[in-house]
């Protein structure tokens, strides 16, 4: 049993976790210094220091994706709290994992998989329970090109909140599928190319246009009344 | 070009991704298509209206203490050192489903073979035990006949036979009343075979009344 314990330890934390917790973190001066190097380096840079164990340059990355791995998250799960959960999640997993990052797609993809397959997977623990808690809508909506043709082309019979907007459009992308939700998501809100949600997704392009076309119809059908 | 095949290139179209020939080819036929051109329209306006959940947003401070959370959580992880259990279902995860597909189609392959191999011989198949076997070749009982009176024909002495025994292997006890095939006939004395030994009773006495 403890040989068993002592595998699972190794298992569980990888070589730069293991270094963080024997390194305690040099002086506050020579920190700063050290991040603000390190703001400029580039991602396989910086994975290539977090494998020799420098937690620092990870938490260069962590800054670096956060936002855009939140937004992707939070369109996925409509749940703010569960977003946040997700990507500390995602994360946490990506640094325990680093030491297997063999560098032959970029760290994004990497950590972008991670994060996509967790909310996948608790998505579909969570089949049942859809309880929405969402985000506000910034003020720059109102200058957004597409929401000012998209408001242009309401009819005046239809005249649409945009919290109701907002709302309506998040029940119908839960209605999809995970996958074809995800694809959706990341081609049509985050703007991703169909290349990259292929590698994300570890599929065809092919695949990935099939689903977005797919998702496309049934999201027509459910939201026809605002097209 | 048909309707379906249009409607999947849209997206290729309007970000000109499209090869000169097959563009020209999809703006003729969305020219002569109604329907396409509709379609065109509502996919247009659909991306539109998904676009502005790129406005959902969560407060500017809300990132400000991330990364102080992620050491919190991350220390947590590090001092609760998962169980068994907790290892057993994160290996479930999408993350590992190709290891438990491979692991899978190992097995079904392994079975395959096993079963193979059994319906050719080359692995002997288990034998059914019978129910009414004996267990062991020690629970073999030979029944004994000492109560059958003196003028008991051997008719009814063969169906004292409390169980009948099957020849089997090696080392088996094989009991074959001679009279047993003929009831009727009354007129010899049964024979036991134990081992191809013909054991005749000793003490048996054959009735007077029998004729020979």
């Amino acid at each position: 049993m403890t040989a068993f314990m002592k595998l699972s330890d190794k298992f569980k934390f990888g070589a730069a976790a293991k270094h963080a917790a024997d390194h305690p973190p040099a002086s506050a001066s020579h920190l700063v210094e050290q991040t603000v190097d390190l703001h400029h380096e580039d991602d396989e840079t910086l994975v290539a220091k977090t494998q020799r164990g420098e937690k620092e340059a990870f938490d260069i990355l962590a800054e670096r994706y956060k936002e855009r791995l939140y937004a992707t998250i939070y369109h996925m799960t409509s749940n703010h709290e569960d977003a946040n959960d997700l990507v500390q999640d995602a994360l946490i997993k990506a640094y325990k994992s680093i030491g297997s990052f063999k560098s032959q797609s970029s760290f994004y993809t990497w950590v972008y998989r991670i994060a996509v397959n967790r909310t996948i997977n608790f998505l579909k623990r969570r089949k049942n329970r859809n309880h929405y808690s969402l985000d506000d809508i910034d003020s720059n909506i109102q200058t957004d090109p597409d929401f000012v043709e998209l408001m242009s082309h309401m009819t005046p019979r239809r005249e649409v909140e945009l919290n109701e907007l907002q709302e309506k459009l998040n029940e119908a992308l839960q209605k999809l599928s995970e996958p074809h939700r995800a694809v959706v998501i990341m081609h049509d809100v985050q703007g991703m190319t169909h290349a990259d949600i292929a590698k994300v997704m570890k599929c065809s392009e092919g695949t990935v246009r099939s689903r977005v076309f797919y998702a496309r119809q049934q999201l027509q059908a459910y939201l026809s009344e605002y097209l | 070009m048909e309707c379906s095949k249009t409607q999947r290139l849209f997206d290729d179209l309007s970000e000109d991704r499209l090869p000169e020939t097959l563009s020209r080819e999809v703006r003729r036929h969305l020219d002569e298509c109604t329907d396409c051109r509709v379609a065109q329209q509502r996919a247009a306006r659909l991306q539109q209206l998904l676009a502005l959940k790129r406005h959902e947003r969560p407060s500017p401070e809300y990132f400000d203490d991330f990364l102080g959370e992620f050491h919190q959580r991350l220390q947590a992880e590090t001092r609760t050192q998962a169980g068994w259990w907790e290892q057993l279902v994160a290996s479930f995860t999408i993350e590992r489903s190709r290891v438990w597909r491979y692991a899978f189609a190992g097995g079904v392959g392994v079975f395959l073979v096993v079963s193979v191999l059994m319906s050719r011989g080359v692995i002997p198949m288990a034998r059914p035990v019978a129910s009414d076997a004996p267990q062991a070749a020690n629970d073999i009982s030979i029944p004994t006949f000492a109560a059958a009176p003196p003028s008991t024909p051997a008719k009814a002495v063969a169906s004292t036979l409390s169980r009948s025994v099957e020849p089997s292997s090696a080392g088996s006890v094989v009991i074959i009343p001679a009279a047993a095939h003929n009831a009727n006939a009354e007129v010899s004395a049964p024979r036991y075979v134990l081992d191809r030994i013909t054991v005749t009773p000793a003490n048996y006495e054959v009735a007077s009344s029998i004729h020979f």
